[in-house]
């Protein structure tokens, strides 16, 4: 991420000559050292690239369609839900519409494929060596029991740079969009972050 | 060895100007100039005031010959001007006996003063040491100094500096006021 930044920031490398030479082309004494002027041109540059990563916000690129569920919804239900909708995770909702967990494919995982089972790979490893597949969970049929919690949630003012790094720091794909009264406004996905552009469209 | 290397200079100075901006800074400093000696000489001349102070040709390189810089602006030129000659004064008055101590502390305080209130111009620098230096007839005045000549002088520079420059195509007078 950090890499990718910086390639995509780089100031153009103005040399002194073409300082000078612009310095020539303004009528007037100028007051200032080509060697200030760069200095000022660069930090100049940092302050507007931090402010243009900045003014992407949650709230431009999240996805506001969201289907949630919740928390004693059939995870039968759950998981027709998101099947239709071919997503990989949802929201679970409170009765007074906080958002308390979200559900993923890692969590149906877990719950089905044995413990400590994390990906599709390694049920499909177990199915295929002859072992156990996917079992139904007994003690555990409703969407709270199997949800990551609490959630891992931002406002619809995040900046987009400072959500892709709580995704990477949290192993997240997908974090809930809280309106000003607490309530889901929308939903962002690695998906949604990776088709953003990051600079933003001017309106 | 660093302390020396940085003795060197780390880059080149800034290009020349044009001839017509040479004409130009020229007859600028010809007419503000002009307008306090004819006001010195002429006009005051009777009464007991003075107007045309040596600072006044320093203030002259700047708001004339680099009209853009951040020093010769009118928030620099009057409040650098005003700051520097009250200083002056009162450093005289503490320490009359002592010139060479009061000059000294009236140069750097200025400095200081001229810092906080962003209104560095380098001109101010002479105008507080005049205070102390100039003589009789400029320790008579008190703090009068501070407004006639040295304000009263900086503003005619200021008008004539807003008439000149931007009757100019290439040239706009201030960047900022304050």
């Amino acid at each position: 991420m950090t890499r990718t930044k910086i390639d995509a920031c780089i100031p153009v490398d103005l040399s002194d000559d073409d300082i000078y030479e612009a310095m020539k082309d303004i009528p007037g004494y100028l007051d200032i050292t080509l060697s200030d002027f760069k200095e000022v041109y660069l930090r100049a540059y940092r302050h507007a690239t931090d402010r243009l990563l900045k003014s992407l916000k949650a709230e431009h690129i999240m996805t506001r369609d969201v289907v949630a569920v919740e928390e004693d919804t059939p995870l039968a239900e759950v998981a027709k839900v998101m099947a239709q909708r071919r997503i990989s995770g949802v929201p679970v909702i409170a009765r007074e519409g906080r958002v308390v967990g979200v559900i993923s494919e890692k969590d149906f995982l877990l719950a089905m494929g044995g413990p400590g089972t994390t990906t599709f790979m390694e049920v499909a490893h177990k199915c295929l060596g002859g072992g156990q597949c996917l079992v139904v969970p007994s003690d555990a049929t409703r969407a709270a029991d199997i949800m990551s919690t609490p959630a891992v949630t931002v406002t619809e003012s995040w900046p987009v740079t400072e959500i892709s790094e709580l995704m990477a720091r949290k192993g997240i794909n997908r974090v809930p969009v809280l309106g000003p009264d607490g309530t889901m406004t929308g939903i962002i996905s690695r998906g949604d972050i990776v088709g953003s552009s990051l600079v933003p469209e001017t309106p | 060895m660093k302390y020396f290397s940085k003795m060197r200079g780390t880059t080149k100075s800034p290009p020349a100007v044009g001839v017509k901006e040479v004409f130009w800074s020229w007859l600028g400093a010809m007419l503000g100039i002009l307008l306090i000696g004819c006001l010195h000489y002429l006009v005051l001349a009777g009464v007991d005031l003075i107007l045309l102070i040596p600072p006044f040709g320093a203030s002259a390189v700047l708001v004339f010959g680099a009209p853009k810089s951040p020093l010769a602006q009118p928030r620099n030129l009057i409040g650098g001007h005003a700051f520097a000659a009250l200083v002056g004064v009162a450093c005289f008055k503490v320490f009359p006996d002592c010139l060479w101590f009061a000059a000294a502390l009236a140069v750097a305080t200025s400095i200081a003063v001229m810092h906080v209130t962003r209104t560095l111009h380098p001109p101010a620098g002479a105008t507080t040491l005049i205070a102390v230096i100039g003589g009789e007839q400029i320790h008579a005045l008190g703090f009068m100094y501070a407004f006639i000549p040295v304000t009263a002088g900086a503003l005619i520079l200021l008008l004539v500096g807003l008439l000149f420059n931007n009757a100019l195509q290439t040239r706009r007078y201030p960047q900022f006021w304050f």
